[in-house]
Order: structure tokens, then C-alpha cells, then sequence
């Protein structure tokens, strides 16, 4: 080959090379990676599941690349996501226990979702029209959306029908009062031990959940819903429902002493020595699939009113990501909580869907029709509650959570509880208080 | 009378040692049974076996991750440990300097103020220098280690100097004596010294569980804490016992094999 | 010339006195500059930073005033002294038990044989698994009703105990765990100590009448002085710091029944965000951690005998 020929040749491979490799960059430009915490706090599958739905993402959406990070609990997940903030690498999207969200919001540690929402012509209160009102509370602070609802659940009474049956109740008629509730449990109570009548779990967070829903049936507020300074611990509707907790275990001996964790209670209920459990609906799944002999599924009983506090998981945009990753993220979201996905969610985990459209796809009545306990689950939502959030969160509410497992050890009186609780949850709030509703003016 | 004394006591001890190896016992039997058998808590069962849970632990778990990050972890420490213990031992062992004493001494304070209880500052200090949810970051507070320098400077010591006198008539440098003269000649002591600290580091928790957040930087501890005690598991406890068991099966199978060493590695750290 | 001297440098080329002093001691400097950074990064540094910060830093982020409002904060505050409480109790419970069984033990099986062999292996396992991995153990083990000690209990007729949700019992529960994970530990300790008494005096003291326990008060126990005087402060050092199973486990509860030191600064700094108590809580612990071994080193130390 001539000298001149060989150059073409090189310079014509180079150039077909060069245009390649730029059609190429053209055409597939690099995924943007974005991460997802998400956290597992129910028992169940649940981590599989959302891997598969990520991957479902990701080969749908060729432009963002999700990597699903599992985190562990709600706690585990906040702290993780308070460090990665702190670190300077926080996660694009982070699915955050909804009663977390308003400290991310005081602390400024996660954008408000009002810029995208606008981008795409809705406004921030006809977006959440979407979803079930109840919600709105925990996830709209100070007017500015900070948490889309992703999946949330309210505490359900599981009973086993069997028991009531030794035990001369009738299983259509669950108990709907307190008092009908402590009768019921008298009598599935088995002196010997092998069969208690309640139980439900009482460790960090479950505690301070199920107390709020017994403090609402008895009409108290438990904390004020719109600011995050005060809490009424020692308010009579307070003290009523503790009284209650003591007389379960300490009087009328139909739940174990002691904090039990979920475990111990699903272990029990599955093997029959357990009338009734209230538990989360996110575990309606994990209980179908591991009951084996017939339970049926309740409303919580009530006092002055029924109410149940709604638990779950909102999506949240942590600060210091960029506008790229934040429509990524936005993208994700979106998906995630389209009628479609969020129902698939909502009939693998037992959750209920935020989204109310997702009822009223055919795949989502049809399951209603099929499971009847999740239809229950689903009508309880007219008594829905918002969660317990405030300024320092989970110390205020390790504040009454501390007292109430020292009531099932019978170490402290209902009343000498409620005051302790609200003396040191009024310290624990004073920083903020100071600086809000106590602010020096003039 | 010392006859009757003696058996006593070996039945007292025989006693406590199976007292001591039942939750072993309970981890060996249950991960064998796959289901969830209502007498899970049963050491003498008659039910099906099979290593079923072993596959669902491995599945559920990201044990072969969690090994490599918990291999580079204790290789990565272990290895500039050796480093700067070798040197410093060298220092305090042979060489006369102002203040050697008190600066041992403080050295050796470093033994009661290990990272967990400073992991506070330790964390920021992390995040300053960016090395916050890196295995690097996880490593670097044990890469000083006052008891490997201890060690090293008992081990020197222990060495006749004729080697390094020869070796310096060769005109040897302070590097070269301590590779190529004291290192080999204290192979037992820093072979103690492997054992120590790989063992202290496989088995850390509190610090990689706050220095890491990604899982993708878990090491075996902390993943394990996560697959144990978190929801997934639910009461599955074949599971959770067999995941113990792959995080407990390595280190216990090198202490089977080589029990002889273990024992006086871990025995020589105290003999002063 | 001494070894020293020349190991360092001594005899090369003389120069200007300030250029030797500095070629004298580069050596010294060299080989101990690792070792020095990383101390001075993640030893000494961080307890003065945590000192500064005790009295620096305040509630809400971004508060900065100069004082002891964090201690008076932490002396307030009801957790601390409670987690201060547990964990004295939690010292005394784990070191006392789990020296005195070492050292049953291993006089018990002092003579080595391939039965005493394996009775040692047993009691030494647990030393080597993760505090975390005891913990899994553990729950089931005191998972009430079901779990491995109320299955058994139950056998005999006993009902129902919830070991770890019970606040009086969920304490012992812990120290439980933690004797369970060390005894083999400080047993080796105790071999080796023993090891090193010499057999002719113990065998005089026997021909001179002396009982089993005489020997053991006067001869062998003053001989493992050296022993104590290590065992001691390393159990002091892990009533601090081995707080694993308290995370995984009990998170502090029930209603701060097993809060101790340690888990009380990760609480502090990890879900409350007050970096400013976890930073004071940091100070008292490492102060108290210091003192308390320097106090247990002297007092054993003034006990000890030393063969000449």
C-alpha cells in the first residue's frame, strides 16, 4: 500500500471511529444514577419486592438508573438518611416514615415538592387531592408538600376464630367497645397460660403508635396536629386510655407483662395461643400467608370514637441534590405512585394504596372482592388519624413510650406515668418552643 | 479426699461447658430445618431436615458482599497495622530519645479509648476528610495500634542484638534492619498480633454500623444485624440461625484448626 | 560508640549542631509519624474535639455559645443518669461472674488433656463469634414463650417469662449475654497465669498441711496479681464499650431498663441529633473510663506479689 494510501485509510478508520463513537454518545447518552432508601419495617417480602419493581423502572425508563438501597427499619432508614445529608451524599429519593417528615421540614433537611408538582400545571393542593385526606397532616407542613404517601397502614385487630368459638363469642361479632373488647379477652384468657387474650407489640414505635389510637378512641388529640410544640400526655383522655393498658395487663390479666415485639406476637397467633392481636394492616399479607387455622380481621374497638392512627411511608426529596436528580427522582415518584403500581404494592404487602384512584382499577376491586380483610382494612380509613409528629421526634415519643412499658412491668401508676410523660417531653420540647410560640417580641 | 475434689470439679466444669455450647447446639440443629417446625426451639428433634435454610439465608442475605468488604476490612487494617507497628516497635525498642517513656505512655492509653467509644468526633472526622461510607473510612481509626506496638517492642526487645549489630557493620539502614533482620526473626509475635486483631476487627459492629450507609459497604456484622433482627425475617428462625452461622463459621473453624496458636496469641497479649 | 548511637546515625559526616540534632532524631521521627497521625486523627484529636464541642455546640442547628450548658443538660437528664446506673450495675454484673467462673474454670482445668482440651474449646467459642451474631443467638434463645429457655422452662412447669421485655429482668438478660461471651476470654488469661505458678510451691504448701483453700488465698492467687492487673481493666473496658447487643436487641429499653453509656452517646448523636450532649456524654464516659482503670490498676497493683 502507497504511503498516502495507508494514510487515507488510517484517517478514514479514525473518522468513522470519532463519528461512532459520537452518534453512540448521541443516541444513549449515560443514565443519570439516582438511589432510593427505602426501609422494611413490616414483616414480609418486602425487599424483594421492591427490587422488582425498580428493575421494572429501570427497563422502562432507559434515562434514569434507580438502585434500590434497602435500610433497614423506619429508625435505621432515617438515620441513614440523616447521615448521608450530613456527608454531603444524601439519596435521591428516600422513603421516609411519615411522622419523620415534619423534622425534616423544620430542620430544612428536604426540598418541598411545590416547584415540580407546578412544573408539571397542577397546583400543590389539587396534587394531593389525590390521596386519601387523612394523610395530609403528616405530609403537608407549614403549606408546602414535603412527602408523597407511598404506603401506609393503620393498626387492625386479627382474631382467631377457632378461640372464639372455645371461648362461647361469636366470630361475626368482634367486640366494638372497650369494654365488650376486655370482656372477650377475659374469656379467651386460659388460666394455664396457653392461650392469652390480647396482645400487641409494645416495643419502640408500635408502643408509641397504638397508644396514640387508644388515646384518640378515648376523643384526646394526643398532640396538637398542626404544630410541633406541645403534646397532651397528661391530658384525662390520656390517662384514661393508660388505665386501660394497666388494666389489660395488670388487673384483668389478658395480656402478657412485659413488652412483647411483633414476633413474639405473630409467633403466638400463629400457633394458637392468641385470641387477639392488634397489629399493623401493612402485615395483613405476612399474616395470610403464615395463619393457618381461620381468623377474621376488625375494626379497633373505640371508647368515645373509633380512630386509628395511620402508620406508613411518604417519599421525600432530601436537600442538596441536584436539579437533574431531583426530576429523576420526580420521575420515580410519579411511577411509583401511579394508580397501577401503587395497587400492585398495596395487594402484595397488605399496605393500603395512598392513591385513591388505585381502587378503582378492576385488579384492585377484584382483590377487595377476593380479601375481605383487606376491605376491612380499607373501610377503617374513615376514621383515619394522623401520625404523632413533633419537633425531636422520636425522643417525645420514647417520652410516653418509656412510660407505657413501665406500666406492662407494673412498675408505675397510670397517673404518676402521664405526669412523668409530659414533664419530659415539655423539656425535650422547649428548644423549639423557645424559638417559636415563646419567641421574645418587641 | 483430692481425688474426690478433682472429680467435682470436672463434673462442675463439664457442667458449665455445656451450659456454655447450647446456644451453638441450638444454631447447629435449627438452621437444619427448613419450615417453620412450632418446636423450633426443640435440640432434639425428630423433624425433617434438610439444608433449605441455608439456601434462603444465602438468598435473602448478601453474604458473598459482606464477606469481601469484612476480608478487605481486617486485610486492609492488617496490613498497615504491620506497618506502623513494626516501625514504632522498633523506635521505642531500640533507640534512646527524650521523652521515649511518657510517649509510650500515651500510646498505650490509646488501649482504653478505642474508636467506639469516640465514635462521635471519629464520624465528623470522617466526613472531613470524605472518607465518610468507604471501607477506607471504616479502616482508618485502627490503623495506629498501641498493642500491636506493645507487642512489637516486647518482641524486638526479645531478639539478640547480634543480628543488627552484623547487619549494621554491613552498613544497613534503620529500613532495611527492620524488614530484612527483626521482621522474620518475630514472626511468632506478629503472627499473634494477625490473630488478635483480625478476630477484634471481624467481629466489630458499633463503628461500621455508623461509619457505612450504603449497603453496598456492609461488612458481615452489620448485615447480619440487619438480616437477623429485621422484619424480613419475621419468626423464620431456621434462617436467622443459619445466617448466624455464616457469620460465626469462619472464625470458629480457624480457631478449630489452629487452637494452639489462637490460644497463646491471644494469652501473650497480656504477659508483660 | 553505644548501639544507639549508631543505630541512629552517630559517627556520619559532622555538621552544624542544630543539622545534626535534626539527622539525629529523624529516625525517631520517621518510624513514629504513622503511628502519630492516626492517633492524633482518630485518638487524641477526636477527645479534644468532643471536649470542644461539649462546650461549644447547642440544640438547634447552627446554635454555637460558649458554657456548660451540654452537662447541665446531661446531669438533667433523667436517660443519663439512668444509663449511668445500668451500667455500673452491668460492670459489677458482668466482671465480677465472669472473672470469678474464668477462674473456676481454670483451675478446674489447669491440667491439660485432651477432655480438659475440649471442655476449654467449648467455654472459648464464644469469644470468637460477633457480639451481633450472640445477640440473633440470643433473641431466639429469650424469645418468650416459644424461644429455647421458655420451651424448656415450660417442660418443667414454669410459665411464661418475657426475659428481654420485662424492665427487672431485661437487664440481667443483658449481663447474661455478656458473661456468656467472655468468660472464655478471661479464662485464657487465668491458664496462662496459672501456668506460670510454680508447681514446687503449691506442692510444699500441700505437704505443710495446707488445704485446698489455703493454697489458693495465700500462693496461687497472690501469683496471679499480674494477671488480674490486666484481666481487670480489658473487663472494665467492655463494660464500657460492648454495648451491640443493647442496639440490636433491647434499643435501650424496655423504658431504659438496659441503657448504657455507650448506647446512650449513639442515641444522643444518631436519632436525637443533639451533638452537643453526645459530645458532653462522650467527655464523662472516656474521663470515667480512665480514672476507673487507673484506680483498679493501683489498688491491684499495691495487692500484688511478685516472685522474686
Amino acid at each position: 500500500m502507497t504511503e498516502i494510501t495507508r494514510r487515507t485509510a488510517l484517517g478514514g478508520a479514525l473518522a468513522i471511529t470519532a463519528a461512532a463513537a459520537v452518534t453512540r454518545g448521541a443516541l444513549a447518552a449515560d443514565p443519570i444514577e439516582i438511589d432510593l432508601f427505602f426501609p422494611v419495617p413490616v414483616q414480609g417480602k418486602l425487599a424483594d419486592k421492591m427490587k422488582e419493581l425498580i428493575d421494572r423502572f429501570n427497563e422502562q425508563h432507559v434515562d434514569i438508573k434507580v438502585t434500590a438501597v434497602y435500610a433497614g427499619s423506619y429508625d435505621d432508614t432515617n438515620l441513614k438518611t440523616r447521615a448521608a445529608i450530613k456527608a454531603g451524599k444524601p439519596p435521591a429519593v428516600a422513603l421516609m416514615s411519615a411522622n419523620f417528615i415534619r423534622e425534616y421540614a423544620i430542620n430544612g433537611d428536604a426540598e418541598p415538592f411545590d416547584a415540580l408538582i407546578e412544573k408539571d400545571g397542577k397546583t400543590a393542593s389539587t396534587y394531593f387531592d389525590n390521596f386519601w385526606p387523612a394523610l395530609k397532616p403528616n405530609a403537608v407542613i407549614d403549606g408546602k408538600v414535603y412527602g408523597i404517601p407511598y404506603q401506609n397502614s393503620t393498626p387492625l385487630m386479627y382474631y382467631n376464630v377457632d378461640a372464639f368459638k372455645d371461648a362461647g363469642l361469636d366470630p361475626e361479632k368482634p367486640p366494638e367497645t372497650w369494654a365488650d373488647w376486655v370482656d372477650a379477652a377475659k374469656k379467651l384468657t386460659k388460666a394455664d397460660g396457653s392461650r392469652w387474650g390480647i396482645m400487641f407489640p409494645g416495643t419502640y414505635d408500635y408502643c408509641g403508635w397504638l397508644t396514640s389510637a387508644f388515646v384518640m378512641q378515648n376523643g384526646g388529640q394526643y398532640y396538637n396536629h398542626d404544630y410541633g410544640g406541645e403534646v397532651y400526655y397528661n391530658a384525662p383522655s390520656s390517662l384514661g386510655a393508660l388505665t386501660l393498658l394497666d388494666a389489660l395487663v395488670n388487673k384483668a390479666k389478658v395480656m402478657p407483662p412485659g413488652v412483647s415485639d411483633a414476633n413474639a406476637c405473630t409467633s403466638a397467633f400463629f400457633a394458637g395461643r392468641l385470641g387477639m392481636m392488634l397489629l399493623s394492616t401493612g402485615s395483613l399479607s405476612f399474616v395470610r400467608d403464615n395463619m393457618k387455622s381461620p381468623y377474621k380481621v376488625a375494626f379497633l374497638p373505640k371508647a368515645v370514637r373509633n380512630a386509628a392512627p395511620i402508620g406508613g411511608g411518604s417519599l421525600i426529596l432530601p436537600k442538596g441534590n441536584t436539579p437533574e436528580r431531583q426530576a429523576a427522582a420526580w420521575t420515580l415518584i410519579n411511577w411509583l405512585v401511579s394508580p397501577e403500581t401503587a395497587g400492585e404494592w398495596s395487594r402484595f404487602t397488605g399496605y393500603f394504596s395512598p392513591r385513591k384512584a388505585a381502587y378503582d382499577l378492576p385488579e384492585m376491586q377484584k382483590f377487595m372482592t377476593d380479601h375481605p380483610d383487606a376491605k376491612i382494612a380499607l373501610d377503617q380509613l374513615k376514621f383515619a388519624a394522623p401520625w404523632f409528629d413533633t419537633f425531636n421526634t422520636v425522643a417525645v415519643r420514647k417520652a410516653m413510650e418509656d412510660q407505657v412499658q413501665a406500666i406492662f412491668s407494673a412498675k408505675v401508676t397510670p397517673a404518676d406515668a402521664v405526669a412523668a410523660a409530659q414533664k419530659a417531653a415539655d423539656e425535650l420540647l422547649r428548644p423549639y418552643v423557645d424559638q417559636t410560640a415563646l419567641k421574645a417580641i418587641g | 479426699m483430692r481425688a474426690d475434689g478433682r472429680l467435682w470439679a470436672m463434673l462442675a466444669a463439664s457442667a458449665a461447658a455445656l451450659l456454655w455450647v447450647v446456644p451453638f447446639a441450638w444454631m447447629a440443629v435449627a438452621s437444619l430445618r427448613p419450615g417453620v417446625p412450632p418446636d423450633i426451639a426443640s435440640l432434639a428433634p425428630s423433624g425433617p431436615f434438610g439444608l433449605g435454610n441455608f439456601a434462603e439465608a444465602w438468598k435473602s442475605g448478601s453474604f458473598p458482599l459482606w464477606y469481601l468488604n469484612t476480608f478487605l476490612m481486617c486485610g486492609g487494617i492488617l496490613g498497615v497495622q504491620l506497618v506502623t507497628i513494626s516501625m514504632a516497635g522498633y523506635a521505642f525498642a531500640r533507640l534512646a530519645f527524650p521523652g521515649r517513656d511518657l510517649i509510650f505512655s500515651l500510646f498505650l492509653l490509646q488501649l482504653l479509648l478505642i474508636p467506639p467509644l469516640l465514635i462521635v468526633p471519629n464520624l465528623q472526622t470522617l466526613v472531613s476528610l470524605h472518607l465518610y461510607d468507604t471501607l477506607p473510612g471504616i479502616m482508618a481509626p485502627y490503623f495506629a495500634s498501641a498493642f500491636g506496638v506493645f507487642l512489637m517492642r516486647q518482641t524486638f526487645r526479645s531478639i539478640p542484638r547480634d543480628f543488627e549489630e552484623a547487619a549494621m557493620l554491613d552498613g544497613a539502614g534503620v529500613a532495611i534492619l527492620i524488614r530484612r533482620v527483626l521482621l522474620p526473626l518475630a514472626r511468632p509475635g506478629l503472627i499473634a498480633f494477625a490473630i488478635v486483631s483480625v478476630t477484634a476487627h471481624w467481629n466489630e459492629f458499633l463503628w461500621p454500623l455508623m461509619a457505612v450507609s450504603s449497603p453496598k459497604n456492609q461488612v458481615l456484622t452489620v448485615g447480619l444485624s440487619t438480616f437477623a433482627s429485621g422484619a424480613e425475617a419475621g419468626s423464620d428462625w431456621g434462617v436467622v440461625a443459619a445466617g448466624t452461622f455464616f457469620v460465626a463459621v469462619p472464625l470458629l473453624i480457624l480457631f478449630l484448626v489452629f487452637q494452639r496458636r489462637f490460644i497463646s496469641s491471644f494469652v501473650s497479649s497480656g504477659i508483660k | 560508640m553505644t548501639f544507639e548511637e549508631r543505630a541512629l546515625g552517630a559517627g556520619a559526616v559532622p555538621s552544624t549542631a542544630s543539622r545534626r540534632r535534626f539527622q539525629r532524631w529523624l529516625p525517631v521521627l520517621v518510624l513514629l509519624a504513622p503511628s502519630v497521625l492516626f492517633l492524633g486523627l482518630f485518638t487524641y484529636g477526636p477527645v479534644l474535639r468532643a471536649l470542644w464541642e461539649s462546650l461549644v455546640v447547642g440544640r438547634l442547628a447552627g446554635d454555637h455559645a460558649l458554657g456548660f450548658g451540654n452537662y447541665q443538660r446531661l446531669f438533667a437528664d433523667p436517660h443519663f443518669s439512668r444509663a449511668a446506673l445500668n451500667n455500673l450495675v452491668y460492670a459489677l454484673g458482668t466482671i465480677v461472674p465472669s472473672l470469678l467462673l474464668a477462674l473456676a474454670l481454670a483451675l478446674a482445668l489447669r491440667e491439660t488433656n485432651r477432655f480438659t482440651a475440649m471442655l476449654r474449646t467449648l467455654v472459648v467459642m464464644p469469644m470468637l463469634i460477633p457480639l451481633v451474631a450472640a445477640a440473633a443467638l440470643f433473641t431466639f434463645v429469650l424469645l418468650p414463650g416459644d424461644g429455647l429457655l421458655d420451651f424448656y422452662l415450660h417442660k418443667l412447669g414454669l410459665p411464661m417469662i418475657n426475659w428481654l421485655g420485662d424492665t427487672n429482668l431485661a437487664l440481667g438478660s443483658v449481663i447474661a449475654i455478656t458473661v456468656w461471651k467472655n468468660t472464655g476470654y478471661y479464662m485464657l488469661f487465668f491458664l496462662a497465669g496459672l501456668a506460670g505458678v510454680p508447681q514446687d510451691l503449691v506442692d510444699a504448701a500441700r505437704i505443710d498441711g495446707a488445704g485446698a483453700w489455703r493454697r489458693l488465698r495465700s500462693i496461687v492467687l497472690p501469683l496471679l496479681g499480674p494477671t488480674f492487673g490486666f484481666v481487670v481493666p480489658i473487663a472494665l473496658l467492655n463494660a464500657l464499650t460492648q454495648v451491640d447487643h443493647v442496639v440490636t436487641m433491647t434499643q435501650g429499653g424496655p423504658s431504659d431498663a438496659t441503657n448504657l453509656l455507650l448506647y446512650y452517646i449513639y442515641q444522643q448523636a444518631a436519632q436525637n441529633y443533639d451533638a452537643g450532649l453526645a459530645a458532653a456524654a462522650t467527655v464523662i464516659s472516656v474521663a470515667a473510663l480512665l480514672s476507673l482503670s487507673l484506680i483498679s490498676f493501683r489498688l491491684i497493683e499495691r495487692g500484688v506479689h511478685y516472685e522474686s
